[in-house]
């Protein structure tokens, strides 16, 4: 209980600093997708189960607390969730190029799921515009956090894990 | 035989992951068709993050106004020098600004903006927290129902509409921006010749560039209208300024003109709103009597009661 309670508190701190911390250096109200980075981070060290699960979490508390579509950003997590959930016994956690090539791909990912859905609502958008007006900050701000925030998550998680 | 154990609990696995995200996939479409809500957790997640965000929001600003500070005690050599050149410069614009000032002070009694401004009540709010998501544009505010801020609610600036409050909590409320492609108002060209309606509504190739659609093809909407509120469908009250044109484009129907607009505030820059919490119609304007031709004025007054009289 007391883990889940501190990443409970972890989210929420995450949540509020990309809120209301973060647009303050956005570039055209794009900035930083921390909950995205933890998911990916968290993905990686725990594998393609707790990703998914990780992903649920991140992505309902963002929808509950943006008023966003509902489900919108679960669905985006939990898949991304699940792909770095794949790689996981497949790759050395303490590289230092994991997190940076992981949130490329993830942002990527993420942004592809969101743009498909949105054009599945109905709504429709000038692809080439909003691949440079959205995705190519928030893969600029995203590549920066991704090691800060891989070694955060790293060290939650070293201290959330079960003593053996 | 545990390995065909194992084998059918990956199958599983994979069969509850595959439904659970076809159902998150349809709650997408429900929840976006307005056929499913979650009111009350959404409710609770606002209420209890916001005294967090406001903080955060304060801690920022405050970083904020010391790193300019530091920034300008950096530059303020470079900046010395030009502030000097800039001083004769501005000494002579002040006078030219006195005069101006009174010239506008003059002009907006005249318009009554006062006056327009005394139909609304108005609830001011700080921006506290802000949505990055590239779909969809919301705003935090730091007031709620307990402030009087409710739904359907109209958001503004002095500069113009910013958009209307859909969900509120007790110490905070959700604000869906002009931007939002899920907004649309009800809005009319102000030139009094035109008077064209038209519906604005966010535009998700170009977030900052709302647009004005349903505009007939013969219509006559040109670069630089001013658009404002029509009042119809009741959220916001008339009038409000919601931006200009800055391009009219035709539909791809053939039969329709969409207007380009560029909006009247500026959403980058969105640190303080007004909530318009009342409207009332603005008092009509005072009858005054047409002009008479010499010669044959209708008596007024006392004279024209007993004029009546057989």
């Amino acid at each position: 209980m007391r883990k889940f309670l501190i990443w409970v508190a972890f989210l929420g701190s995450a949540y509020v600093v990309q809120s209301a911390f973060l647009p303050l250096i956005a570039y055209h109200g794009i900035g930083p997708d921390l909950l995205l980075l933890i998911v990916v981070s968290f993905s990686f060290l725990r594998g393609s189960r707790m990703g998914i699960f990780m992903g649920f979490m991140v992505g309902l508390l963002q929808d509950l607390a943006t008023g966003t579509f509902f489900g919108m950003d679960i669905f985006s997590k939990m898949l991304v969730g699940a792909c770095c959930g794949a790689f996981s016994n497949r790759v050395f956690k303490e590289q230092f190029f994991l997190p940076i090539f992981s949130s490329l791909a993830a942002t990527v990912m993420n942004y592809l799921i969101l743009a498909v859905v949105v054009l599945l609502l109905g709504y429709r958008f000038n692809p080439i515009l909003h691949l440079q007006m959205f995705l190519l900050p928030m893969l600029c701000y995203n590549v920066l956090l991704a090691w800060p925030m891989h070694l955060l998550v790293h060290w939650i998680c070293d201290q959330t894990a079960e003593k053996k | 035989m545990s390995r065909v154990r194992r084998d059918r609990n990956s199958d599983r696995k994979v069969w509850v992951l595959v439904f659970v995200v076809i159902s998150v996939f349809c709650i997408i479409f429900f929840a976006a068709r307005g056929r499913f809500t979650v009111p009350f957790s959404s409710r609770a997640a606002t209420t209890v993050l916001a005294p967090f965000q406001k903080i955060t929001s304060w801690v920022g600003s405050q970083v904020n106004y010391v790193t300019s500070n530091i920034w300008e005690i950096v530059t303020v050599h470079q900046q010395n020098k030009m502030l000097r050149s800039e001083v004769e410069q501005l000494r002579n614009q002040n006078l030219q600004a006195s005069e101006f000032a009174a010239e506008n002070e003059r002009l907006r009694a005249l318009l009554g903006y006062k006056q327009s401004v005394t139909q609304f009540d108005l609830v001011a709010a700080r921006v506290i927290g802000r949505e990055m998501a590239t779909w969809t544009s919301m705003i935090i505010i730091d007031r709620g129902t307990r402030d009087g801020v409710d739904k359907d609610m109209a958001v503004m600036t002095e500069k113009g509409l910013v958009g209307t409050v859909v969900e509120a909590s007790p110490n905070s409320a959700k604000v869906q921006l002009l931007l939002d492609p899920r907004s649309a108002v009800g809005t009319l060209v102000q030139r009094p010749e035109s008077r064209v309606a038209g519906i604005v509504e966010g535009n998700p190739s170009d977030p900052m560039m709302p647009r004005m659609i349903n505009i007939p093809r013969n219509s006559d909407v040109v670069e630089g209208d001013t658009i404002v509120t029509s009042g119809f469908g009741g959220i916001y009250p008339k009038g409000l300024i919601v931006g200009t044109v800055g391009d009219v484009q035709n539909d791809s129907g053939g039969l329709l003109k969409i207007a380009i607009l560029e909006p009247a505030v500026d959403f980058q820059k969105l640190e303080d709103v007004a909530v318009i919490v009342a409207s009332r119609e603005a008092p009509p304007a005072p009858l005054t009597p047409p002009q008479q031709t010499p010669g044959t004025e209708t008596p007024v007054g006392d004279n024209a009661a007993a004029g009546a009289e057989p």
